[in-house]
């Protein structure tokens, strides 16, 4: 018989599972619901403690400790993480699109022998059968995906679920149990998590944003929009590829690896929109994109946008907006 | 130090891109290729650690002809040796089959490390840095942000990124894989006639795929993402759009 089994690899930082788990649930459970299949969340900790009693969507909690498993670091997990997984019979396993998932994507798929499919945005059961969407080429383009097998590895992007979903009225049953696998002989150690220093601008706390991308050029085109950040009582934000080259502090970038935001304004200048980025700015209040790409996958996310050249809307808006404040 | 770096050829993602008419790849002759961006920071990142510590850097190009270009690059930029691949077009996303041609190659030439970018812009599957590491049995950091060896070379530190700005730094043994996300600095900038002058001088080694190859997933359909979908656009030039912003901000008591 083949397993129905979904197994959501759970992820936790300081003791609580991130909203990327939430996720990863609520997509399990509804695919489970559909096709009457079952979900186990699967967390690996030093300690069962913190993730006790907690409602989660799934039929079944299983927690793997060791002390071995206390921090974040991958190598562990994927020692451990085969073993667990052919025990629990799994048939489809659900890794975050994370900087811990993608970690472990590669040698989970090599010793389960299962593909993995990353980027994943939606996940269904059409009978025995596995369907995923996947995102790719920056957002730009979607890909079907029926993974053949008996097994399939599913990298969720996060945001593509509510999170409030992966939680539910009842508390499943939690089965505590020791690592099969010993980890003191492992070739990777994690020695420290460090915390961003906030010196510079909390982006997080920001009203108002206005996002550099790629099709901002160069370090001398931010002056224009660190004027029009000062006009609207806003910080500027960048997408990785900006912070890369060096023209703003790491602090400022939003996005998978970056912050979180959730301003009343998001401005996005001259930004594609790959997932990478929008999951960390698409619960903004109101999105304005600007991209000269009427393809750009951004226009996805924002309630409004333009085509126009940033360079030359920038300085405009900043003159109607003092304006404006000065008609008041 | 032995250091190698895979660099792939992958979709330039700012320019359009076509599906081909089996409706399921991209069409080989109307899309721009270009260097996977990650991999450009594991170059850069490659070419910082042998400014540091001495030693060799081989470019390791997995493509077509355009390749050459990007070896030609790479060596104009500081490395020391290139070796091409030849990977036809319809199997550049896809890392199982990637790895299990890079990985026999690899692993009789004794690097100590082997950077490749942590993901790549036509990924649908497990990143080929993992894969690698895998094939190879070494062990294998992603989402690395700048890499310190230490002076015996016996192991590393890396900074991985967590989300939130975190970074995790770990100690990795080597020989290892390194997903690299972001090199310490950006990637270099070199000038055209270095590049020209390297491509004139360009020992390419050539490596053939091993037989069999192994296969991984493949996209059943592939469509454009629904651009435009959501987004209400507004019309007119930079004078008139800003206006309309005005207006849209002012609404909602934001100016």
């Amino acid at each position: 018989m083949i397993p129905r089994e979904v197994v959501v690899v759970a992820e936790h930082m300081a003791g609580e599972l991130t909203d990327v788990t939430l996720e990863m649930l609520a997509c399990a459970y509804e695919l489970a619901r559909s096709v009457g299949w079952r979900v186990t969340c699967l967390i690996l900790a030093s300690d069962p403690k913190p993730f006790q009693a907690l409602p989660l969507a799934a039929d079944k909690v299983v927690v793997v400790t060791d002390p071995g498993l206390g921090s974040p670091n991958p190598a562990a997990y994927a020692r451990v993480l085969p073993h667990v997984l052919k025990d629990l019979s799994a048939r489809l396993v659900i890794l975050g699109n994370t900087s811990m998932g993608i970690d472990l994507a590669g040698p989970l798929s090599h010793d389960l022998g299962a593909p993995a499919i990353s980027g994943c945005v939606g996940l269904r059961a059409e009978g025995d059968r596995i369907v995923a969407t996947s995102r790719l080429c920056g957002g730009k383009l979607v890909a079907h995906i029926e993974p053949q097998g008996g097994l399939a590895i599913a990298l969720l992007m996060p945001g593509s679920f509510h999170k409030e979903l992966g939680m539910r009225d009842d508390v499943p049953p939690m089965e505590v149990r020791p690592s099969p696998e010993t980890l003191e002989s492992l070739p990777v150690h994690f020695v420290e998590l460090i915390e961003p220093k906030m010196e510079d601008v909390d982006v997080t706390r920001v009203d108002v944003l206005i996002a550099a991308g790629r099709g901002v050029q160069s370090k001398e085109n931010l002056a224009p929009l660190e004027a029009l950040a000062k006009e609207l009582g806003g910080a500027v934000c960048a997408t990785r590829p900006v912070v890369d080259q060096g023209w703003l502090p790491r602090t400022r970038q939003v996005g998978r690896s970056g912050m979180t935001v959730k301003p009343r304004l998001y401005l996005a200048l001259g930004v594609s929109g790959a997932p990478e980025h929008t999951e960390g700015m698409r619960a903004s209040g109101l999105i304005v994109a600007v991209n000269k790409d009427p393809e750009a996958p951004i226009f996805d996310v924002a309630h409004y946008g333009a085509t126009v050249d940033l360079l030359e809307l920038v300085p405009i808006l900043t003159e109607k907006i003092k304006e404006a404040k000065g008609r008041q | 130090m032995k250091i190698a770096v895979v660099l792939r050829q992958v979709p330039d993602v700012v320019e359009e891109l076509v599906i081909a008419d089996d409706g399921r790849s991209l069409a080989e002759g109307e899309v721009m290729c270009i260097t996977n961006e990650a991999d450009e920071h594991a170059l850069e990142e490659a070419l910082i650690l042998k400014s540091r510590q001495g030693g060799k850097v081989t470019a390791v190009a997995a493509g077509g002809d355009e390749a050459k270009d990007a070896l030609a690059t790479a060596v104009a930029k500081g490395a020391d040796e290139a070796i091409l691949v030849a990977v036809p077009f319809e199997h550049r996303g896809d890392n199982v089959r990637l790895a299990s041609v890079l990985g026999p190659a690899m692993k009789s030439a004794g690097y100590d490390l082997i950077l490749t970018g942590v993901w790549a812009a036509d990924q649908m599957d497990a990143g080929l840095a993992g894969l690698l590491a895998v094939h190879l049995s070494l062990p294998y950091v992603g989402g690395v942000m700048s890499v310190s060896l230490e002076p015996s070379g016996a192991k590393g530190l890396v900074r991985k990124e967590f989300p939130g700005g975190r970074l995790g730094v770990m100690e990795v043994s080597l020989p290892a894989v390194l997903g690299i996300q972001s090199a310490e600095q950006p990637p270099r900038y070199v000038p055209v006639s270095k590049v020209m002058q390297a491509k004139r001088t360009l020992q390419v080694r050539e490596q053939a795929e091993p037989s069999p190859v192994v296969q991984g997933i493949r996209a059943s359909k592939l469509i454009k993402s629904g651009s435009a979908a959501k987004a209400e656009m507004l019309p007119g030039d930079a004078k008139q759009v800003a206006e309309q912003i005005v207006r849209i901000l002012r609404e909602r008591g934001i100016a």
